[in-house]
């Protein structure tokens, strides 16, 4: 082969560099993307053409908004949890300090599955009464109205669903804490001390200088706990809250069509994942190239 | 206060890193408009020595001094003496995510409280001070190491500083960049801000200092006029050290 293409080289059609060039060409070819693709397109045309999928995807379809509000919401409320985290977790004060890696260290510790349970279930719970305590407290001081507001709370006054936002920004704001804390240590003690140099305090320093840095350095990964957060909302389903899970697993439980139910499921969370994953990859590259100016 | 009080003032100060003395029993005055130049050998508390002035490090015995006032630990007061204080890094330490321009007006805006407009005009001041009026827009990774630098020195002239630290801010360019920072710094010594130059760059100092001091392990050896100081060092040490800077 390799003496064949040698000889031909010069000759009027340069069939031998086509084909090397062809190879590299179907070998950089993102084949797995052309084959998620094609799964999409069959169970498009599988939810066209068959009944059965079409009813299950329309039953399931409903859930996409709890899906993407609960995401959306727990991720904006996990990352001021992670950047308020992040801070304790760098402070030189001891109680702080030591209070931010008490909590991250508890929800690293227990599997999420049992994270959701206990904050919806008893944690949300405890604050409730607590609250109620405090109302008593506050009335006997003699503020009756805002003391009777905080006692007339109801447990079930919190629905299922802001319990799972709860759970689940908990949960992730340890996560995010993480990122954070990474980014902020990865810009030089220098920005510090010059910022300090300057007459800034510790605050100002770190919002006008370390922050801005560190914030643009974590991007990618605070992208990805986004997608990993959008899957993760399946989780809530243990809930009942109706998410896209928990419909498909009530359509499939009343109706037997598992196949039609689970495949409709999976490439719904496919189909936002891969398109996420994406818009993150875009995000790296155009930061990085704005690096390079 | 009057001009011959010292503008800095450090009585036996010493510093300890857990068990390295980084700084022993070190007192030193610096008068009002002069330009004092510390050299040592790496590890010697040059650096230390500087960062104590200002406060990015407190010192573990003895007193700082500036400008009559006694440096203690309390915040606000601390802030605003150091912005008072201009310092440059050997790494220059600009803000990479601001432009030339930002990196001169952020302190100006937040600590001091400017007008934009007034802080932009300022800064614009003090980058044709320094040379590079036409760098005003552009981030600090696409200027040479001696434009940064030069930078660095207008962002801390901005604030209008009594004092400018500097810390080896030649040791990081290229020979050819090192000569259009100690052109700035040797304007500035004419200009009589007090100064306080980390470096070991002899025709700075005997250039531009009114006094040479050299360290070795924490402890300030010597003490001179730069005549005196090159010409007729008294100490062992001292001479030991010129003629090994001096060979290179
Ligand atoms: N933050 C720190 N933690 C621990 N040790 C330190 C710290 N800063 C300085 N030291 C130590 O204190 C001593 C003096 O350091 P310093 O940086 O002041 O020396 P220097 O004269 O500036 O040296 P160089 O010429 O290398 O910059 C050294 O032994 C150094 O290792
Ligand atoms: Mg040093």
């Amino acid at each position: 082969m390799q003496k064949e293409m040698l000889s031909i080289n010069h000759a009027a059609v340069d069939y031998p560099a086509f084909r090397e060039r062809l190879k590299k060409q179907l070998g950089s070819f993102p084949w797995w993307l052309a084959a998620l693709a094609a799964i999409a397109a069959g169970t498009f045309w599988l939810i066209s053409t068959r009944e059965s999928y079409n009813d299950a995807f329309t039953f399931i379809k409903a859930g996409l908004s709890v899906t993407i509000t609960t995401t959306l919401i727990a991720y904006g409320i996990s990352i001021i949890i992670g950047l308020v985290t992040s801070l304790g977790r760098i402070s030189n004060n001891l109680i702080l300090r030591n209070l931010a890696t008490l909590y991250v260290e508890i929800i690293r510790g227990i599997p999420m599955m049992v994270l959701i349970f206990f904050i919806a279930l008893v944690g949300v719970p405890a604050v409730m009464n607590l609250l109620k305590e405090l109302g008593q407290w506050i009335t006997s001081l003699g503020w009756v109205n805002a003391g009777n507001a905080l006692i007339s709370l109801k447990n079930d006054a919190i629905p299922m669903n802001t319990r799972a936002i709860v759970a689940l920004a908990v949960t992730y704001g340890a996560f995010s804490a993480e990122i954070f804390r990474a980014g902020i240590q990865s810009i030089g003690k220098g920005q510090m001390e010059a910022a300090r140099s300057q007459g800034m305090s510790y605050g100002q320093a770190m919002r006008y200088v370390i922050l801005p840095q560190a914030i643009r350095n974590v991007l990618p990964a605070l992208g990805n706990d986004f997608v990993s957060m959008l899957k993760d909302t399946s989780l809530v389903s243990v809930l009942a809250v109706r998410d896209i899970t928990q419909i498909a697993r009530l359509y499939a439980g009343r109706s037997f069509h598992y196949q039609e139910a689970y495949i409709n499921l999976a490439v719904l969370y496919l189909s936002m994942t891969v398109i996420l994953s994406f818009a993150v990859k875009f995000l790296e590259k155009r930061l990085q190239r704005d690096e390079l100016n | 206060m009057n001009s011959t009080e010292p503008i800095i003032k450090l009585q036996n100060v010493s510093k300890y890193f857990g068990r390295v003395c980084a700084l022993k029993d070190v007192s030193l005055d610096v008068e009002p408009g002069k330009v004092v130049v510390i050299i040592g050998p790496s590890g010697s508390g040059k650096s230390t020595l500087l960062r104590c002035i200002n406060h990015l490090e407190v010192e573990s015995a003895g007193e700082v001094w500036v400008e009559g006032e006694h440096l203690n630990g309390n915040q606000k007061h601390l802030n605003s003496v150091r912005s008072g204080i201009g310092m440059v890094f050997q790494h220059f330490n600009l803000y990479p995510h601001l432009t030339a321009l930002q990196n001169i007006t952020l302190a100006q805006r937040i600590v001091r409280k400017i007008p934009q407009a007034q802080a932009e005009e300022n800064a614009r001041v003090q980058l044709k001070r320094v040379g590079i009026e036409h760098k005003a827009d552009v981030y600090p990774g696409q200027l040479s190491g001696g434009q940064q630098q030069r930078v660095a020195i207008a962002r801390a002239l901005a604030m209008n500083p009594k004092i400018m630290l500097f810390d080896e801010p030649t040791s990081a360019l290229d020979p050819e960049m090192i000569k259009e920072v100690l052109e700035v710094m040797l304007n500035l010594a004419k200009e009589g801000i007090t100064m306080v130059v980390v470096t070991h760059e002899m025709g700075f100092a005997r250039a531009a200092a009114d006094e040479v001091v050299f360290m070795d392990a924490g402890q300030i050896i010597e003490k001179a006029a730069p005549e005196a100081f090159f010409n007729e060092p008294s100490n062992e040490r001292t001479r030991e050290f010129l003629s090994q800077i001096l060979e290179r």
